[in-house]
């Protein structure tokens, strides 16, 4: 799933809205946690790679895209507070450094995008622009 | 609760033109317009969308808009918020009937409050706070 081709304008965005040099701005990074982002600065990326891959994301997009499609009593259990085996598979398919972090029956809903990173975001941009010109 | 910095929120609407129509209804934006600190009262109204995602406890979910949240005033100038799409039907299966909200902006920062409630508004006792703010008398809540 990885993807380089939008990865200079995701490193772009991500460096112009949060004020970084683009060299902190890794594949690895986290955006929430290591790179510092609010809502404010994710809105942000996603208005600036709108303008330069002109492929629209709106905030929820990223929360369809991570849920994957699976109704949300499938993918979390909200009384046990944590994401269910089927959550956990597509989030392993979206997020795969996930697979090497020993979270299955831990992993809280609300912990999920703190482990986005930089190479997510390309992946995701990739796979709307593949969607937009099929 | 939230809290917005107005001078980040400033910036984020003037790199991008078009954020604000992503952002906010059609109404909200009139409510707004012509106000000498038109990006306070917006950023005090973003912040309260913010407020009232987490009450919710998903943040901006799947097929939830921003615009799904509007908030406008009640005519005693108290905030209120209206929902609809993907944000309501998540309040519905949270069960929750009254969204609560109080706001407060200066040039720096704004700051916004919701609570969810499980009562209708006809179920509440409503106190006015000495800020015009609406408090919740909890003791007048019926039981469930």
């Amino acid at each position: 799933m990885a993807n380089e081709e939008f990865f200079p304008q995701v490193r772009e965005a991500v460096a112009e809205a949060l004020g970084l040099d683009e060299d902190e701005v890794t594949a690895g990074a986290t955006l929430l946690d290591e790179l510092g982002a609010e809502s404010i600065d994710l809105l942000d990326m996603l208005f600036r790679l709108e303008r330069t891959t002109g492929v629209k994301i709106q905030a929820a997009d990223l929360a369809d895209y991570v849920q994957g499609g699976i109704p949300d009593e499938e993918f979390g259990d909200e009384e046990l507070d944590v994401i269910k085996p089927a959550g956990m598979s597509q989030l392993k398919t979206v997020m795969p450094q996930l697979a090497d972090m020993d979270l299955d029956g831990k992993l809280q809903p609300e912990k999920v995008m703190s482990y986005f990173t930089v190479q997510n975001l390309v992946d995701l941009v990739a796979s709307r622009a593949a969607t937009v010109s099929s | 609760m939230d809290l917005v910095s107005v001078r980040r929120f400033a910036r984020l609407l003037r790199e991008h033109p078009g954020a604000a129509r992503d952002l906010f209804t059609a109404v909200e934006l009139a409510s707004c317009a012509g106000k000498r600190r038109r990006v306070e009262h917006l950023a005090a109204r973003f912040a309260a969308k913010e407020a009232v995602l987490k009450t919710l406890g998903t943040g901006l979910g799947p097929r939830m808009r921003w615009t799904d949240i509007e908030v406008t005033n009640d005519p005693d100038g108290s905030p209120v918020a209206g929902l609809s799409g993907a944000v309501a039907a998540r309040a519905d299966v949270c069960g929750f009937r009254t969204i609560c909200l109080s706001l407060t902006h200066t040039a720096g920062l704004a700051i916004a409050q919701a609570a969810a409630v499980r009562a209708n508004p006809a179920e509440l006792s409503w106190l006015a706070g000495d800020s015009g703010t609406k408090a919740m008398d909890f003791n007048a809540l019926s039981p469930d």
